[in-house]
């Protein structure tokens, strides 16, 4: 695997990680926007750009793109987080310069009114149907909630009413300050002809017009909560009680984030973690995890549990409960081995697999500017030690002041009367 | 590319696939048990979910927690299911793993300690799962259309039913486990970086002395109704309907599969260029494939708010209703590229390549080559599609909404 980087003069930057007995090149163009982007008047703005993208440029109609996707036998797809939205397509090798020539024609849509009247219809269906869906809308309340005004609080697919009275104007100004591209990562992995790479983008990116400052003018996000918030979101069809619960964490720029994930593995994996024996392991929660998520400038330390209504309180106890008894008795050696095998086996599993590592290297770059071989995250697991666990409890209690949303039937009580967990304090309001 | 496939089958009628992938750093095996919910048995769907998860309880040595934890501090992303059909259990792993892992699987397959202790937690488990499927307005649309379909039990829900999930006792799962998790018709497949005659030295020793008797296969029964309403207080009504396929054994599957992803398989598909793309009417609508041994569905399904949902329905029918006849080469061009390059891309990954060695075998009672496969794929043509549609044609359509109000089906797609 070697590493390639190159800068067009209109500000692109352009990364691959080249893999030259691989069997597929995946390749992506990363814009560093998303939904923390957006204002009360353009909110949803990133994530119904992203559909618009598809339907065309004034050269290509959007039946013209699927067709030469599909023609070319891509896996091509596209994804708008709180930070990026980012297009991808997987193929194999001898189709690169078609791929990538065909994405980068398509960063310059045509943003026709009657398309994005027709589209705006299949966006409220999409907020229609997660809607519908567990955990109820208890994920973006919950981020809501943690981040209070910031603007990383801000649910990506925006609201059925702040869809409806978006005009495609503040669209076709938004793409313009938002898609410059100094603000655009393209990045390629698998088998790469990087010379080829760069010489396509050359060819079809080579004229887009660079803006003075296209970066990002939001503030820096806060650390949450300073004392618990609880909120509860009703309804009548759901079978079980949906619990997100949100504590701060390492942000994207600190070097704890590694530890902290590795924590959250420890304490809250799928399988195999503490969550996993106290509560899924017995039947208790149909599901009891815990992640750690960063962005920029902010992190966190989510945790989703689903169960029976009635149990829902006392759960919700019992996990930080749990957290608070790790904090105060410490991780085991046998517990960070296992956590780190599991991790290690991850990375070199995403790592034999351009379609996933393009993940890894486009949004790693576009973010930090910085790249990390699969040998060098390999190494970051291994070099985790029982100190930079607890020192990342320490510093970041989970069982400390945290945002809590619970969504179910009806009849979710209050508290379990346990009283409020016991925070270790230290958090700044956003 | 010149594909390195194994096959060899033991004395005692297991089947052991491999797949040598020498770019990958990682192997997995994958061991299909013929211990699927077809052989639930009646007034007991969801013993094979629950044996199986009893399975993972306890086995030789090792405590519950220590099989988990045995797996895991091997690095092993394993993974567990239960279909129709069989029994899972799946690794994937640093391939220097595989050989400390494979005795964890051996335990768990030969010699799982079923403990009753354990009952109560794995039934909690599995009807916490069950809950949690009610949740999932999609997946009960399928499994309703899968269950009004299939002939009895093809079409049973492998989770289960919460009500039998209930009465299951610690005498039935022992029994099933010991009927059904038997060597003849076992598979196992491996794939990744491996060694093949260590890997078939490794699993003689830990399975070539396994011995049962074989049992009898289920009796198939009647299919369920052609039209079903379930209601569901949510925004949007899900549509899934189906209508039956030839298996994949059948070597008209590739024609059949072809012309579902002409109507459905792809963003230039017809489906998504007329219900999405021109109409707005939903987020996600797709046609597809799905095949048991004996029988197969094509698949259709659609999710949009309950005012567009009768409009999405009558466009989906539209569309099935022209398929035969109309298809176009450049239709077919797009598919084949599509296919060829998945094809291709699978062998990226150890955990996909063991998982579909194995079901191939199941279906075809043989390895197929990427060669093969590819080929196969070549010699499609309109003509050969358009013949077998027309032999064919969508009939007897299965139809299942699930939402605030029942839609209106015309006559003439039930026949």
């Amino acid at each position: 695997m070697t590493f390639r980087h190159e800068r067009l003069p209109n500000g692109l930057e352009i990364v691959a990680e080249v893999t030259d007995d691989a069997l597929s090149t995946s390749v992506g163009f990363f814009v560093k926007t998303g939904a923390r982007d957006e204002t009360d008047a353009t909110w949803g703005v990133s994530h119904f750009l992203e559909h618009m993208v598809f339907k065309g440029t004034t050269e290509l109609s959007a039946d013209e793109i699927n067709r030469r996707f599909d023609w070319m036998g891509a896996s091509a797809n596209a994804f708008t987080s709180e930070e990026d939205t980012v297009y991808h397509a997987a193929v194999l090798p001898a189709q690169q310069h078609e791929a990538t020539a065909l994405l980068a024609a398509m960063m310059r849509p045509a943003l026709r009114a009657e398309d994005f009247a027709t589209e705006k219809l299949v966006i409220l269906e999409e907020i229609r149907m997660y809607d519908d869906q567990p955990p109820f809308g208890a994920d973006e309340r919950c981020r809501a909630a943690f981040f209070a005004e910031h603007p990383l609080g801000r649910s990506v697919l925006g609201t059925v009413e702040s869809i409806e009275s978006l005009p495609v104007e503040a669209m076709r100004e938004y793409h313009v300050r938002r898609y410059a591209p100094g603000n655009i990562v393209l990045a390629a992995t698998g088998a790469v002809d990087f010379t080829a790479l760069v010489e396509t983008a050359r060819r079809h990116c080579g004229e887009w017009e660079p803006l003075p400052s296209s970066g990002r003018d939001t503030p820096r996000a806060g650390r949450g909560p300073t004392g618990d918030v609880r909120e509860t979101i009703v309804r009548p069809a759901a079978t079980l009680a949906y619990g997100v619960r949100m504590s701060a964490g390492p942000a994207g720029d600190d070097p704890e984030r590694f530890a902290a994930k590795l924590l959250a593995t420890v304490l809250g994996d799928d399988s195999g973690s503490r969550l996993y024996w106290a509560l899924v392991d017995p039947g208790t929660a149909e599901q009891a995890s815990c992640h750690h998520q960063d962005f920029r400038d902010a992190g966190l330390f989510a945790t989703q549990l689903a169960c029976e209504a009635g149990d829902a309180p006392a759960l919700l106890d019992e996990v930080t409960g749990i957290y608070a008894e790790a904090a105060r008795s410490g991780i085991t050696a046998a517990e960070l081995e296992q956590a780190r095998n599991k991790l290690a086996g991850r990375v070199v599993l995403v790592g034999e697999r351009p379609r996933r590592r393009l993940f890894s290297v486009g949004l790693e770059w576009a973010r930090s500017g910085r790249y990390r071989s699969v040998a060098d995250d390999l190494a970051i697991v291994e070099g985790l030690s029982l100190d930079d666990l607890h020192r990342v409890m320490g510093s970041w209690p989970l069982h400390g002041p945290a945002a809590t949303v619970l969504a179910g039937p009806s009849a979710i009580p209050e508290t379990s009367g346990a009283g409020d967990p016991q925070g270790a304090g230290g958090g700044e309001p956003v | 590319m010149k594909q390195q496939l194994f096959s060899t089958t033991l004395a005692n009628g297991i089947v052991l696939l491999g797949e040598s992938l020498p770019a990958l750093e990682s192997a997995a095996v994958a061991f299909h048990l013929p211990a699927g919910a077809v052989h639930d048995g009646a007034g007991r769907c969801g013993l094979a979910t629950l044996s199986g998860e009893m399975m993972l309880r306890g086995a030789g040595d090792r405590s519950s927690r220590e099989v988990i934890e045995s797996l895991e501090g091997a690095g092993v992303q394993w993974a567990h299911s239960v279909s129709t059909s069989h029994a899972s259990f799946a690794g994937a792993m640093v391939a220097r793993q595989l050989v400390a892992a494979l005795p964890i699987y051996a335990d768990i397959i030969r010699r799982p300690r079923l403990p009753e202790d354990e009952l109560d937690p794995a039934r909690q488990m599995v009807l916490r799962n069950l809950a949690g499927t009610e949740d999932d307005p999609a997946h009960r649309a399928m499994s309703a259309l899968r269950q009004l379909h299939y002939p009895a039990p093809w079409g049973m829900p492998a989770e289960g039913i919460s009500a039998e999930v209930a009465a299951l006792g610690i005498d039935e799962v022992r029994d099933y486990v010991a009927r059904r998790v038997i060597p003849q018709g076992t598979i196992i497949a491996v794939a990744g970086r491996i060694d093949w005659p260590v890997v078939v030295e490794r699993m003689a020793e830990l399975f070539g002395d396994w011995a049962s008797a074989a049992d009898a296969p289920p009796a198939s029964g009647p299919r369920g109704s052609r039209i079903r309403h379930v209601h569901h207080d949510s925004q949007q009504t899900h549509i899934a309907l189906g209508w039956s396929a030839p298996p994949y054994a059948s070597d008209a599957s590739y024609e059949a599969s072809a012309a579902l992803a002409i109507l459905g398989g792809g963003s230039s598909s017809r489906l998504f260029t007329e219900v999405r793309e021109r109409r707005g009417l939903c987020y996600s609508v797709s046609a597809g494939y799905h095949t048991l041994r004996d029988h197969a569905m094509a698949v259709c399904y659609s999710g949009t708010s309950t005012a567009r949902a009768q409009e999405t329905l009558d466009v989906m029918l539209a569309e099935i209703r022209r398929l035969p006849g109309t298809l176009e080469s450049a239709e077919l061009e797009r598919v084949k590229a599509r296919a060829k390059s998945a094809l291709v891309m699978q062998q990226e990954s150890s955990a996909a390549r063991a998982g579909d060695i194995a079901r191939r075998w199941y279906h075809l009672r043989a390895m197929r080559s990427l060669a093969e496969e590819l080929d196969r794929y070549d010699r499609l043509s309109v003509d050969s599609i358009e013949a077998w549609l027309a032999d064919h044609p969508p009939a007897g359509l299965t139809v299942v909404s699930l939402g605030r109000e029942p839609l209106e089906v015309p006559d003439d797609i039930q026949a």
